[in-house]
């Protein structure tokens, strides 16, 4: 924990009585960032299956192709135990290593956005978002979370090309770890995204 | 004291009184009473725009407004009053009154907090450039699909609608997240949450519930928005869309965003009635928990609004019946408050009579809610007057009368000066009559039929007399508004100094001078009981003058449950950061309402940009290691 040092001039009378700086403001703050933004998400996939719901011809859609999704899904999940090593890098104070972590987590990031760029080409060959319902409320999700990541990968670079990314006595406080929050939250809903909007569908339909 | 440590504690405190420092301050102060002005100013103009509707029903098959331009104002004030008034005006006594309650120099995220201000400011601009256009937004303050696509409404208005309810939820949302943090971190040492103000309670609970409602709004915003623009089919039946999925998403949040309107308006009763009643408030631990109830079971309420459409039984008796329990919430509240003035000594204030006269509108709008939440009784009534009747019930009567007893309250707090009580009693009785007048009939008027959101009628309908006599009703009731504004601008300059304490109050707000040094109070108060003021304990006893911090923008950081004190919280400097990068938010939403998506992709830059260099570290830091 950072020790508070305070600048005192001859008049200052009394220490405070806490030497330690609240550095955690920032990670709560992010925290609930990171819930609201998870319920757009769920109110997303409530309108997905509340419109299909009340939809017989989505049963007949092509249903969504895994050889792009799941890849994709092993890119993000990599990326984010390569941030979480990060992590444990910077409480161990090694902040180069931590700094091959975000580069190897952009990096990563980079590579699900060409992917997604791979994956929408063939995907728009016979579904847009003007098609039907079912293209639209897909799209939206899909686009939605891109942003995220796009998002994601813009706040890493910033933590990145900051001059110090180590806890300190000044605000930002823990940027590297509360930027972690956030891209760790863009990598659980892409799972719900694969589950719910990829496999799901290939599921019922076989059944 | 010595005067040097106020003196210090000024210096970093205190925001210059120039034109960049009134950009730039992140006072809480400063912000929540600005909340508060430009609240009352879209109170003003909502309500304008009532009384112009309301000259035009005075009378059957008046002329006085064409029917789109009505469409265009009913939407307007109910936009106004249910977004732009009824919830920010209660932030703004929360920015203003949380921090000193809970014994904090400010907020937990204070450039943040004016950011939010400076968004909500600006998303209130975005939607009246529409009226200038001659197209504001007239779907209803529900914006019912498909209604309000672009086939039955080609014009500007209803993308204004999604541009600025967006903006207005990021703003909103943001608040929230700040009142958690500040609320959960902030409190004095001991301010248990078994300890806490009540009205902390009835704000950190609508928090949450902003928290995780607001969303399903801007998924509808957005889903509108794309289907408008962009071709997408979400509400597009022809293509595989649904139109009842729009009203899904929409009440979705607005039940649970009727309870942010309302709860925190309890939550200052709450604070209010036991103060005016000289004993602490009766069943303390009951009322805390209606409070958080209120907001947790508001989730499941939302389809009674939809009752009409046509839904499942089994579904729609869940519904009905939740909507009947969560009444037991605000009743336990009703009679803890009453229970409160019975075994005190009421004392008779202005602020008393607004807070009595909430508990009465409050059970007159109950009670017709729990009318409509009986299904046959709501297929019937549905889209008549009567629902008009409740939901200004519950939202003025249990809206703006807290409001104005909370004004009346703590208005000596900001301003140092007391308000006139015999012109604030009058302006009361006249509010009181008025609203009963222009809002009680109108019951009576939805039982014989007449629907809402007609521009006008034939006469021989029974309506008549009825019609004329709620539109006298509305202007003596905007006549008692005009009388408390009057009120508080004469009390400026007139009005008797209030002292730190005037109505000998229990909680920390009141242990700071009137208006509040920048600062709050020298000393980072501590707690022991419930209420700091009227216990044998000295909040401020620091003998060694450990809790001063005025080394820095420094106050005191605690552990969410007990409150028992954690670190140093260092508190940001003035910046102007804020209201640069709500400007940049501000020109990406009129460029999104536009479609002018060059305009839309610079901006966003622009705003990365104002966010990177908020939170670069600062350079100084450097010389602290």
């Amino acid at each position: 924990m950072p020790v508070f040092t305070d600048r005192r001039s001859p008049t200052t009378q009394a220490p405070p009585p806490f030497r330690r700086v609240d550095d955690k403001r920032g990670t709560w703050g992010m925290a609930f960032f990171v819930a609201t933004e998870a319920a757009l998400f769920i109110a997303m996939f409530f309108a997905y299956y509340y419109t299909d719901k009340s939809n017989a011809q989505w049963r007949t859609e092509i249903p969504s192709k895994l050889h792009y999704a799941l890849p994709m899904l092993a890119v993000l999940l990599t990326s984010s135990a390569v941030l979480y090593w990060g992590e444990q890098q910077v409480k161990k104070q090694r902040y180069g290593a931590a700094r091959i972590a975000l580069i190897g987590t952009i990096l990563l990031g980079l590579g699900f956005l060409v992917l997604t760029y791979f994956e929408d080409m063939e995907h728009l060959q016979h579904l847009t978002p003007r098609t039907d319902a079912y293209g639209s409320i897909f799209y939206a999700i899909t686009s939605l979370h891109g942003a995220h990541v796009l998002f994601g990968l813009l706040m890493l670079s910033w933590v990145l090309v900051m001059p110090r990314c180590e806890p300190a006595l000044y605000t930002p406080h823990r940027p590297y770890h509360n930027v972690a929050i956030y891209w760790h939250f863009v990598d659980t809903v892409w799972i719900f995204i694969v589950a719910l909007l990829y496999v799901a569908p290939n599921l019922y339909n076989y059944s | 004291m010595s005067t040097a440590v106020e003196q210090r504690l000024f210096a970093l405190w205190e925001t210059p009184k120039t034109l960049k420092g009134h950009l730039s301050t992140v006072d809480h102060k400063e912000i929540g009473k600005r909340y508060i002005a430009t609240a009352m100013i879209f109170l003003f103009v909502g309500g304008i725009e009532a009384l112009i509707m309301r000259l035009q029903l005075a009378r059957p098959d008046q002329a006085i407004l064409a029917p789109e331009t009505y469409n265009q104002i009913f939407t307007m004030h109910g936009m106004t009053m249910i977004f732009w008034y009824a919830s920010p005006i209660l932030s703004g006594f929360g920015v203003y009154l949380v921090p000193l309650m809970i014994g904090s120099r400010d907020m937990a995220f204070p450039r943040f907090n004016a950011f939010t201000y400076w968004t909500y400011v600006l998303s209130g601009v975005l939607l009246y450039i529409s009226p200038f256009m001659g197209q504001s937004p007239h779907g209803g303050w529900f914006a019912y699909v498909p209604y309000t696509n672009v086939p039955y409404s080609p014009g500007w208005g209803m993308d204004f609608y999604n541009t600025s309810l967006i903006l207005l939820t990021i703003s909103t949302t943001g608040g929230a997240i700040n009142f958690i943090v500040t609320i959960l971190r902030l409190r004095a040492p001991g301010m248990a949450v078994s300890k806490m103000p009540l009205f902390l309670y009835s704000t950190l609970t609508v928090s949450f519930v902003t928290v995780f409602s607001l969303p399903s709004l801007t998924a509808a915003n957005i889903f509108l928005e794309l289907d408008r623009r962009w071709a997408t089919h979400f509400f597009d039946v022809a293509h595989g869309g649904n139109v009842v999925l729009w009203q899904h998403l929409f009440w979705f949040f607005g039940h649970p965003w009727v309870y942010i309107i309302f709860l925190p308006a309890t939550g200052m009763i709450s604070m209010i009635v036991p103060v005016f009643s000289r004993r602490p408030i009766v069943g303390y631990a009951y009322v805390a928990i209606a409070t958080v109830l209120t907001g947790l079971v508001g989730f499941g309420v939302w389809v009674h609004h939809m009752f009409a459409i046509g839904e499942g039984h089994m579904g729609m008796s869940f519904f009905s019946a939740a909507s009947m329990t969560i009444s037991i919430f605000t009743i336990v509240q009703v009679f803890a408050w009453l229970a409160t003035v019975w075994k005190g000594r009421p004392v008779l204030t202005t602020a008393m009579h607004f807070a009595i006269g909430f508990i009465a509108l409050i059970v007159v709008g109950g009670l017709s809610g729990v009318v409509t939440a009986v299904i046959p009784v709501d297929w019937q009534m549905t889209d008549t007057y009567f629902v008009v009747s409740h939901i200004h019930y519950v939202l003025v009567g249990a809206n703006m009368m807290p409001v104005f007893a909370a004004f009346y309250y703590w208005t000596p707090k900001m301003t140092g000066r007391m308000l006139d009580e015999t012109l604030g009693k009058i302006s009361f009785w006249i509010m009181f009559v008025g609203f009963n007048l222009a809002f009680f009939p109108m019951h009576l008027l939805g039982v014989l039929g007449m629907p809402r959101r007609i521009y006008t009628y034939k006469p021989g309908l029974g309506w008549d007399s009825i019609n004329m006599l709620i539109t006298v009703g509305a202007f003596i009731l905007a006549f008692g508004i005009l009388l408390s504004l009057i009120n508080f601008f004469w009390s400026l300059r007139h009005g008797h100094l209030a002292g730190k304490n005037p109505w000998n109050a229990d909680t920390l707000e009141w242990s700071t001078e009137s208006p509040p040094a920048p600062y709050g109070s020298v000393h980072i108060p501590t707690v022991v009981t419930r209420h700091p003021l009227w216990d044998e304990h000295e909040e401020e006893e620091d003998p060694s003058d450990e809790r001063v911090l005025d080394q820095d923008r420094l106050t005191l950081s605690s552990t969410w449950l007990d409150a028992e004190t954690l670190a140093l919280a260092r508190m940001p400097e003035d910046t102007i950061l804020p209201l640069l990068l709500a400007l940049g938010f501000f020109i990406l939403f009129i460029a999104l309402t536009f479609q002018w998506m060059w305009v839309a992709l610079g901006t966003v830059i622009y705003s990365f940009a104002i966010a990177a260099v908020w939170f670069w570290p600062k350079p100084e830091e450097g010389e602290l290691a």
